[in-house]
Protein backbone atom coordinates (compact mmCIF):
# COMPACT_ATOMS: atom_id res chain seq x y z
CA UNK A 1 0.00 0.00 0.00
CA UNK A 2 1.16 3.52 -0.94
CA UNK A 3 -0.42 7.11 -0.51
CA UNK A 4 -1.32 8.50 -3.61
CA UNK A 5 0.77 11.55 -1.83
CA UNK A 6 3.89 9.67 -1.43
CA UNK A 7 3.80 8.40 -5.17
CA UNK A 8 3.41 11.57 -6.40
CA UNK A 9 6.44 13.15 -4.80
CA UNK A 10 9.07 9.92 -5.10
CA UNK A 11 7.65 9.64 -8.81
CA UNK A 12 8.56 12.82 -9.98
CA UNK A 13 4.44 12.89 -11.41
CA UNK A 14 3.02 16.07 -11.87
CA UNK A 15 -0.40 16.42 -10.18
CA UNK A 16 -2.98 17.87 -13.32
CA UNK A 17 -6.31 17.17 -10.60
CA UNK A 18 -7.71 15.96 -7.70
CA UNK A 19 -7.07 16.14 -4.18
CA UNK A 20 -7.63 13.27 -2.37
CA UNK A 21 -3.94 12.65 -1.99
CA UNK A 22 -4.38 10.74 1.49
CA UNK A 23 -6.11 7.72 0.01
CA UNK A 24 -3.73 4.48 -0.80
CA UNK A 25 -3.09 2.26 -3.76
CA UNK A 26 -2.10 -1.46 -3.87
CA UNK A 27 -1.91 -2.50 -7.52
CA UNK A 28 -0.54 -1.02 -10.41
CA UNK A 29 -1.91 -1.92 -13.90
CA UNK A 30 -0.30 -0.80 -17.46
CA UNK A 31 -2.59 -0.75 -20.88
CA UNK A 32 -3.82 1.19 -23.91
CA UNK A 33 -6.29 -0.85 -24.96
CA UNK A 34 -9.70 0.01 -22.51
CA UNK A 35 -10.98 -3.33 -22.71
CA UNK A 36 -7.99 -4.91 -21.59
CA UNK A 37 -7.55 -2.77 -18.79
CA UNK A 38 -11.31 -3.09 -18.14
CA UNK A 39 -10.78 -7.27 -17.76
CA UNK A 40 -7.65 -7.15 -15.99
CA UNK A 41 -7.15 -3.64 -13.45
CA UNK A 42 -7.24 -5.13 -10.11
CA UNK A 43 -9.47 -2.67 -7.44
CA UNK A 44 -7.87 0.27 -6.21
CA UNK A 45 -5.20 0.42 -8.75
CA UNK A 46 -2.50 3.05 -10.71
CA UNK A 47 -3.22 2.83 -14.26
CA UNK A 48 0.05 4.26 -16.66
CA UNK A 49 -1.91 4.69 -20.04
CA UNK A 50 -1.15 7.14 -22.73
CA UNK A 51 -5.01 7.36 -23.64
CA UNK A 52 -5.85 11.06 -22.81
CA UNK A 53 -9.83 11.42 -23.69
CA UNK A 54 -13.18 11.22 -21.28
CA UNK A 55 -13.58 7.75 -21.49
CA UNK A 56 -10.50 6.70 -19.19
CA UNK A 57 -12.81 8.06 -16.37
CA UNK A 58 -15.46 5.54 -16.94
CA UNK A 59 -13.13 2.94 -16.70
CA UNK A 60 -11.73 3.86 -14.25
CA UNK A 61 -14.56 4.28 -12.12
CA UNK A 62 -15.88 1.18 -12.80
CA UNK A 63 -12.45 -0.61 -12.03
CA UNK A 64 -12.34 1.42 -8.96
CA UNK A 65 -9.20 2.64 -10.48
CA UNK A 66 -8.11 5.32 -8.04
CA UNK A 67 -5.32 7.00 -9.66
CA UNK A 68 -4.32 7.61 -13.65
CA UNK A 69 -1.02 8.36 -14.87
CA UNK A 70 -0.80 10.01 -18.29
CA UNK A 71 2.54 8.71 -19.35
CA UNK A 72 4.69 10.34 -21.96
CA UNK A 73 4.25 14.09 -21.42
CA UNK A 74 1.05 13.92 -23.31
CA UNK A 75 -1.97 16.38 -22.42
CA UNK A 76 -5.49 15.15 -21.28
CA UNK A 77 -8.04 15.99 -23.24
CA UNK A 78 -10.76 19.01 -22.14
CA UNK A 79 -13.48 17.80 -20.47
CA UNK A 80 -11.66 14.88 -18.27
CA UNK A 81 -10.45 17.22 -15.45
CA UNK A 82 -14.58 17.37 -14.74
CA UNK A 83 -15.16 14.18 -15.18
CA UNK A 84 -12.59 12.88 -13.21
CA UNK A 85 -13.36 15.25 -10.29
CA UNK A 86 -17.21 13.95 -10.48
CA UNK A 87 -15.89 10.60 -10.01
CA UNK A 88 -13.10 10.82 -7.89
CA UNK A 89 -10.25 9.98 -9.87
CA UNK A 90 -6.80 11.42 -9.29
CA UNK A 91 -5.28 12.66 -12.45
CA UNK A 92 -1.48 12.59 -12.60
CA UNK A 93 1.10 13.37 -15.38
CA UNK A 94 4.95 11.24 -16.15
CA UNK A 95 7.74 12.99 -18.39
CA UNK A 96 8.66 9.34 -18.83
CA UNK A 97 7.28 6.60 -20.58
CA UNK A 98 5.17 3.57 -18.80
CA UNK A 99 8.37 1.75 -17.87
CA UNK A 100 10.66 4.22 -16.68
CA UNK A 101 7.63 5.30 -14.55
CA UNK A 102 6.66 1.90 -13.27
CA UNK A 103 10.51 1.10 -12.27
CA UNK A 104 10.04 4.30 -10.24
CA UNK A 105 6.63 2.99 -8.06
CA UNK A 106 8.21 -0.47 -8.06
CA UNK A 107 11.05 1.08 -5.80
CA UNK A 108 8.18 2.19 -3.30
CA UNK A 109 7.49 -1.21 -2.75
CA UNK A 110 4.41 -2.04 -4.73
CA UNK B 1 -10.67 -35.46 -32.65
CA UNK B 2 -7.06 -36.07 -31.29
CA UNK B 3 -4.28 -35.82 -34.52
CA UNK B 4 -1.80 -36.91 -32.87
CA UNK B 5 -3.01 -40.47 -32.52
CA UNK B 6 -0.94 -43.27 -31.28
CA UNK B 7 -1.20 -46.75 -33.93
CA UNK B 8 0.53 -49.72 -33.66
CA UNK B 9 1.31 -52.96 -36.94
CA UNK B 10 -0.09 -55.68 -37.39
CA UNK B 11 2.88 -57.40 -36.58
CA UNK B 12 2.55 -56.26 -32.80
CA UNK B 13 1.68 -58.37 -29.93
CA UNK B 14 -1.26 -57.61 -27.94
CA UNK B 15 0.76 -57.31 -24.91
CA UNK B 16 2.85 -54.68 -26.75
CA UNK B 17 -0.63 -53.16 -27.39
CA UNK B 18 -1.69 -53.28 -23.87
CA UNK B 19 1.57 -51.76 -22.49
CA UNK B 20 1.05 -48.75 -24.95
CA UNK B 21 -2.64 -48.19 -23.58
CA UNK B 22 -1.28 -48.73 -19.99
CA UNK B 23 1.39 -45.96 -20.37
CA UNK B 24 -0.59 -43.80 -22.63
CA UNK B 25 -3.78 -44.21 -20.29
CA UNK B 26 -5.41 -44.79 -23.30
CA UNK B 27 -8.86 -47.56 -24.18
CA UNK B 28 -7.91 -48.63 -27.49
CA UNK B 29 -4.98 -48.21 -30.24
CA UNK B 30 -5.62 -48.28 -34.54
CA UNK B 31 -3.61 -50.37 -36.03
CA UNK B 32 -2.71 -49.42 -39.63
CA UNK B 33 -0.35 -50.96 -42.71
CA UNK B 34 2.71 -49.13 -44.12
CA UNK B 35 0.42 -46.75 -46.35
CA UNK B 36 -1.38 -45.48 -43.13
CA UNK B 37 -4.43 -47.60 -44.18
CA UNK B 38 -6.45 -48.40 -41.22
CA UNK B 39 -6.90 -52.31 -40.80
CA UNK B 40 -8.37 -53.11 -37.62
CA UNK B 41 -8.64 -51.88 -33.98
CA UNK B 42 -7.92 -53.25 -30.46
CA UNK B 43 -9.53 -52.32 -27.52
CA UNK B 44 -8.86 -52.69 -23.55
CA UNK B 45 -11.79 -55.46 -24.05
CA UNK B 46 -9.34 -57.37 -26.45
CA UNK B 47 -7.17 -56.97 -24.20
CA UNK B 48 -8.90 -58.34 -20.52
CA UNK B 49 -10.11 -61.67 -23.18
CA UNK B 50 -6.95 -62.22 -24.41
CA UNK B 51 -5.38 -62.05 -20.27
CA UNK B 52 -8.06 -64.37 -19.82
CA UNK B 53 -7.43 -66.80 -22.71
CA UNK B 54 -3.62 -66.49 -22.02
CA UNK B 55 -2.70 -65.18 -25.93
CA UNK B 56 -1.60 -62.29 -24.54
CA UNK B 57 1.79 -62.66 -26.47
CA UNK B 58 0.30 -63.31 -29.65
CA UNK B 59 0.12 -60.90 -32.67
CA UNK B 60 -1.92 -58.06 -33.05
CA UNK B 61 -3.38 -59.52 -36.76
CA UNK B 62 -5.13 -62.54 -35.34
CA UNK B 63 -7.09 -60.92 -33.28
CA UNK B 64 -7.72 -57.30 -33.64
CA UNK B 65 -11.38 -56.11 -34.72
CA UNK B 66 -11.28 -56.03 -38.48
CA UNK B 67 -14.30 -54.58 -39.97
CA UNK B 68 -14.31 -51.13 -37.83
CA UNK B 69 -16.53 -48.61 -37.84
CA UNK B 70 -15.16 -45.07 -38.47
CA UNK B 71 -16.11 -41.79 -39.39
CA UNK B 72 -15.23 -39.15 -42.04
CA UNK B 73 -13.18 -35.91 -41.07
CA UNK B 74 -16.16 -34.08 -42.72
CA UNK B 75 -18.66 -35.88 -40.66
CA UNK B 76 -20.92 -33.03 -38.14
CA UNK B 77 -21.17 -33.65 -34.79
CA UNK B 78 -24.83 -35.27 -35.04
CA UNK B 79 -23.54 -37.92 -37.37
CA UNK B 80 -21.17 -38.89 -34.63
CA UNK B 81 -23.58 -38.76 -31.87
CA UNK B 82 -25.70 -40.99 -33.97
CA UNK B 83 -22.78 -43.45 -34.60
CA UNK B 84 -22.04 -43.80 -30.72
CA UNK B 85 -25.50 -44.67 -29.96
CA UNK B 86 -25.89 -47.01 -32.60
CA UNK B 87 -23.18 -48.78 -32.01
CA UNK B 88 -21.70 -49.24 -28.45
CA UNK B 89 -17.80 -48.51 -29.23
CA UNK B 90 -15.87 -46.09 -27.02
CA UNK B 91 -14.32 -44.54 -29.80
CA UNK B 92 -13.98 -43.98 -33.73
CA UNK B 93 -10.85 -43.83 -36.14
CA UNK B 94 -11.33 -40.55 -38.23
CA UNK B 95 -10.29 -41.70 -42.05
CA UNK B 96 -10.55 -40.25 -44.95
CA UNK B 97 -12.06 -42.06 -48.76
CA UNK B 98 -8.82 -43.62 -49.37
CA UNK B 99 -8.97 -45.47 -45.55
CA UNK B 100 -6.14 -43.29 -44.56
CA UNK B 101 -6.06 -42.76 -40.61
CA UNK B 102 -6.87 -38.97 -39.53
CA UNK B 103 -7.72 -38.72 -35.95
CA UNK B 104 -9.59 -40.55 -33.67
CA UNK B 105 -12.45 -39.43 -31.75
CA UNK B 106 -13.71 -40.42 -28.48
CA UNK B 107 -16.83 -40.07 -26.23
CA UNK B 108 -14.57 -37.99 -23.96
CA UNK B 109 -14.31 -35.50 -27.26
CA UNK B 110 -17.75 -35.06 -27.63
CA UNK B 111 -18.31 -34.53 -24.23
CA UNK B 112 -16.27 -31.70 -24.10
CA UNK B 113 -17.47 -30.20 -26.89
CA UNK B 114 -20.65 -29.49 -25.46
CA UNK B 115 -19.54 -28.91 -22.29
CA UNK B 116 -17.68 -26.11 -23.78
CA UNK B 117 -20.66 -24.93 -25.36
CA UNK B 118 -22.67 -25.13 -22.25
CA UNK B 119 -20.88 -22.90 -19.84
CA UNK B 120 -21.88 -20.07 -22.18
CA UNK B 121 -25.18 -20.84 -23.82
CA UNK B 122 -24.76 -17.60 -26.74
CA UNK B 123 -26.00 -17.64 -30.19
CA UNK B 124 -27.95 -20.99 -29.54
CA UNK B 125 -28.94 -22.08 -32.74
CA UNK B 126 -32.36 -23.13 -32.34
CA UNK B 127 -33.17 -20.63 -29.78
CA UNK B 128 -32.01 -18.07 -32.34
CA UNK B 129 -33.41 -19.40 -35.29
CA UNK B 130 -36.96 -19.47 -33.13
CA UNK B 131 -36.06 -15.44 -32.27
CA UNK B 132 -35.10 -14.58 -35.49
CA UNK B 133 -38.44 -15.98 -37.00
CA UNK B 134 -40.08 -13.87 -34.43
CA UNK B 135 -38.70 -10.07 -34.58
CA UNK B 136 -41.17 -8.38 -31.87
CA UNK B 137 -40.61 -11.79 -29.90
CA UNK B 138 -36.91 -11.31 -30.24
CA UNK B 139 -37.20 -7.38 -28.45
CA UNK B 140 -39.97 -8.28 -25.90
CA UNK B 141 -38.95 -11.56 -24.49
CA UNK B 142 -35.79 -12.23 -22.26
CA UNK B 143 -33.25 -14.42 -24.54
CA UNK B 144 -32.53 -16.42 -21.08
CA UNK B 145 -35.42 -17.12 -19.28
CA UNK B 146 -37.96 -16.75 -22.34
CA UNK B 147 -40.25 -14.42 -20.17
CA UNK B 148 -42.25 -11.79 -21.47
CA UNK B 149 -40.31 -8.57 -20.13
CA UNK B 150 -41.93 -5.29 -18.92
CA UNK B 151 -39.23 -2.95 -19.78
CA UNK B 152 -41.22 -0.54 -17.76
CA UNK B 153 -40.73 -2.30 -14.76
CA UNK B 154 -37.09 -2.73 -15.17
CA UNK B 155 -35.23 -1.54 -11.99
CA UNK B 156 -32.92 0.65 -13.68
CA UNK B 157 -32.80 2.02 -17.27
CA UNK B 158 -30.38 3.72 -19.48
CA UNK B 159 -30.64 5.27 -22.63
CA UNK B 160 -27.46 4.79 -24.51
CA UNK B 161 -26.59 7.52 -26.93
CA UNK B 162 -24.18 6.71 -29.75
CA UNK B 163 -23.16 10.23 -31.21
CA UNK B 164 -20.60 10.65 -28.71
CA UNK B 165 -17.65 7.80 -28.25
CA UNK B 166 -16.79 10.22 -24.85
CA UNK B 167 -20.02 9.67 -23.29
CA UNK B 168 -19.76 5.49 -24.02
CA UNK B 169 -19.59 4.09 -20.13
CA UNK B 170 -21.87 6.48 -18.35
CA UNK B 171 -24.80 4.04 -18.59
CA UNK B 172 -22.64 1.67 -17.03
CA UNK B 173 -21.02 3.72 -14.44
CA UNK B 174 -24.91 4.83 -13.41
CA UNK B 175 -25.50 1.34 -13.19
CA UNK B 176 -22.87 0.52 -10.78
CA UNK B 177 -23.45 3.35 -8.06
CA UNK B 178 -27.35 2.15 -8.54
CA UNK B 179 -26.58 -0.88 -7.67
CA UNK B 180 -24.06 0.06 -5.14
CA UNK B 181 -26.68 2.24 -3.47
CA UNK B 182 -29.51 -1.39 -3.05
CA UNK B 183 -26.91 -3.81 -2.61
CA UNK B 184 -23.83 -4.55 -0.80
CA UNK B 185 -22.17 -6.86 -3.02
CA UNK B 186 -19.42 -4.73 -4.56
CA UNK B 187 -17.34 -7.86 -6.26
CA UNK B 188 -20.90 -8.97 -7.90
CA UNK B 189 -21.80 -4.98 -9.04
CA UNK B 190 -18.21 -4.95 -10.64
CA UNK B 191 -18.99 -7.98 -12.54
CA UNK B 192 -21.77 -6.44 -13.48
CA UNK B 193 -20.45 -3.17 -14.46
CA UNK B 194 -17.36 -4.22 -16.27
CA UNK B 195 -19.68 -6.29 -18.71
CA UNK B 196 -22.31 -3.48 -18.74
CA UNK B 197 -19.44 -1.25 -20.11
CA UNK B 198 -18.24 -3.35 -23.13
CA UNK B 199 -21.96 -4.04 -24.39
CA UNK B 200 -22.74 -0.33 -23.98
CA UNK B 201 -19.65 0.61 -25.97
CA UNK B 202 -20.56 -1.93 -28.70
CA UNK B 203 -23.43 0.29 -29.01
CA UNK B 204 -21.64 3.54 -29.14
CA UNK B 205 -18.76 2.26 -31.44
CA UNK B 206 -20.27 -0.36 -33.65
CA UNK B 207 -24.35 0.09 -33.74
CA UNK B 208 -24.83 2.91 -34.95
CA UNK B 209 -27.86 3.39 -33.30
CA UNK B 210 -29.16 4.49 -29.91
CA UNK B 211 -29.66 1.88 -27.52
CA UNK B 212 -31.35 0.98 -24.45
CA UNK B 213 -29.77 -0.90 -20.93
CA UNK B 214 -31.99 -2.11 -18.45
CA UNK B 215 -31.29 -4.21 -15.27
CA UNK B 216 -33.18 -5.82 -12.78
CA UNK B 217 -31.82 -7.43 -9.94
CA UNK B 218 -33.06 -9.52 -6.30
CA UNK B 219 -31.18 -11.24 -3.65
CA UNK B 220 -29.72 -13.76 -6.23
CA UNK B 221 -28.66 -12.37 -9.35
CA UNK B 222 -28.19 -9.11 -11.38
CA UNK B 223 -29.67 -9.46 -15.03
CA UNK B 224 -28.61 -7.22 -17.69
CA UNK B 225 -29.79 -6.57 -21.55
CA UNK B 226 -28.54 -4.16 -23.81
CA UNK B 227 -30.08 -3.59 -26.91
CA UNK B 228 -30.18 -1.64 -30.10
CA UNK B 229 -31.74 -1.61 -33.75
CA UNK B 230 -28.97 -0.90 -35.47
CA UNK B 231 -26.37 -2.43 -38.12
CA UNK B 232 -26.56 -5.91 -36.41
CA UNK B 233 -23.62 -8.44 -36.48
CA UNK B 234 -22.81 -10.44 -39.14
CA UNK B 235 -21.39 -13.27 -37.68
CA UNK B 236 -22.18 -13.80 -33.69
CA UNK B 237 -19.43 -16.60 -33.54
CA UNK B 238 -16.32 -14.79 -35.51
CA UNK B 239 -17.33 -11.86 -33.46
CA UNK B 240 -17.21 -13.69 -30.35
CA UNK B 241 -13.23 -14.65 -31.03
CA UNK B 242 -10.99 -13.05 -29.37
CA UNK B 243 -8.93 -10.42 -30.94
CA UNK B 244 -11.68 -10.23 -33.36
CA UNK B 245 -13.08 -6.48 -34.50
CA UNK B 246 -14.15 -4.54 -37.01
CA UNK B 247 -13.71 -1.27 -35.45
CA UNK B 248 -12.57 1.91 -37.24
CA UNK B 249 -8.92 3.19 -37.43
CA UNK B 250 -10.14 6.14 -35.21
CA UNK B 251 -12.22 4.03 -32.82
CA UNK B 252 -8.72 2.10 -32.51
CA UNK B 253 -6.54 4.90 -31.74
CA UNK B 254 -8.89 5.81 -28.47
CA UNK B 255 -7.95 2.31 -27.20
CA UNK B 256 -11.62 0.78 -28.02
CA UNK B 257 -12.09 -1.85 -30.72
CA UNK B 258 -9.48 -4.45 -29.86
CA UNK B 259 -11.78 -7.15 -30.24
CA UNK B 260 -11.63 -8.06 -26.34
CA UNK B 261 -15.16 -6.25 -25.09
CA UNK B 262 -17.11 -9.46 -25.88
CA UNK B 263 -14.17 -11.50 -24.40
CA UNK B 264 -14.70 -9.46 -21.42
CA UNK B 265 -18.87 -9.95 -21.24
CA UNK B 266 -18.20 -13.79 -21.32
CA UNK B 267 -15.48 -13.73 -18.86
CA UNK B 268 -17.77 -11.69 -16.13
CA UNK B 269 -21.45 -12.81 -16.80
CA UNK B 270 -22.53 -16.39 -15.87
CA UNK B 271 -24.78 -16.61 -18.29
CA UNK B 272 -25.21 -14.52 -21.48
CA UNK B 273 -26.63 -14.68 -25.03
CA UNK B 274 -26.07 -12.80 -28.01
CA UNK B 275 -28.79 -12.04 -30.70
CA UNK B 276 -28.02 -10.53 -34.14
CA UNK B 277 -29.75 -9.84 -37.76
CA UNK B 278 -28.02 -7.86 -39.83
CA UNK B 279 -30.17 -4.20 -39.97
CA UNK B 280 -32.35 -5.66 -37.03
CA UNK B 281 -30.18 -4.87 -34.34
CA UNK B 282 -28.50 -6.20 -31.10
CA UNK B 283 -30.01 -7.80 -27.86
CA UNK B 284 -27.35 -9.00 -25.48
CA UNK B 285 -28.50 -10.13 -22.13
CA UNK B 286 -26.40 -11.38 -19.13
CA UNK B 287 -26.54 -12.76 -15.66
CA UNK B 288 -24.56 -12.82 -12.56
CA UNK B 289 -24.95 -14.60 -9.99
CA UNK B 290 -24.64 -13.82 -6.43
CA UNK B 291 -22.70 -17.21 -5.12
CA UNK B 292 -21.84 -15.39 -1.81
CA UNK B 293 -25.46 -16.10 0.00
CA UNK B 294 -26.07 -12.28 1.81
CA UNK B 295 -26.60 -9.58 -0.91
Amino acid sequence: MVKIAELIKKCGLSVYSGDNFDEEVKNVYIGDLLSDVMGNAKEGSVWLTVQSHINIIAVANITSTKVIILCNGLNYEKGTKEKAELNNVVLLKSNQNSFETVKKIIELGL
Amino acid sequence: MKKDVVFLNRGHTLWQAKELMRIKKISGVPIIDKKRCLIGIVSIEDIIVALEKNYISDLLENHMTKSVITVAPEDNMEKIIQKFNRFDFGRFPVVDKNNVLKGLITKNDILETILGQFTIIYDHDVRREEILNKEMEWFNKSLITGNTLDKKEADFEFHIQYTDVNLAGMGAARLKKFLNSKMNNPELVRKASIATYEAEVNVVIHSGSNGYLYCWFNDKEINVRIEDHGKGIENVDKAMQEGFSTASDHVRELGFGAGIGLVNMKRYSDKMVVVSEVGKGVVVEMSFYNKTGGV
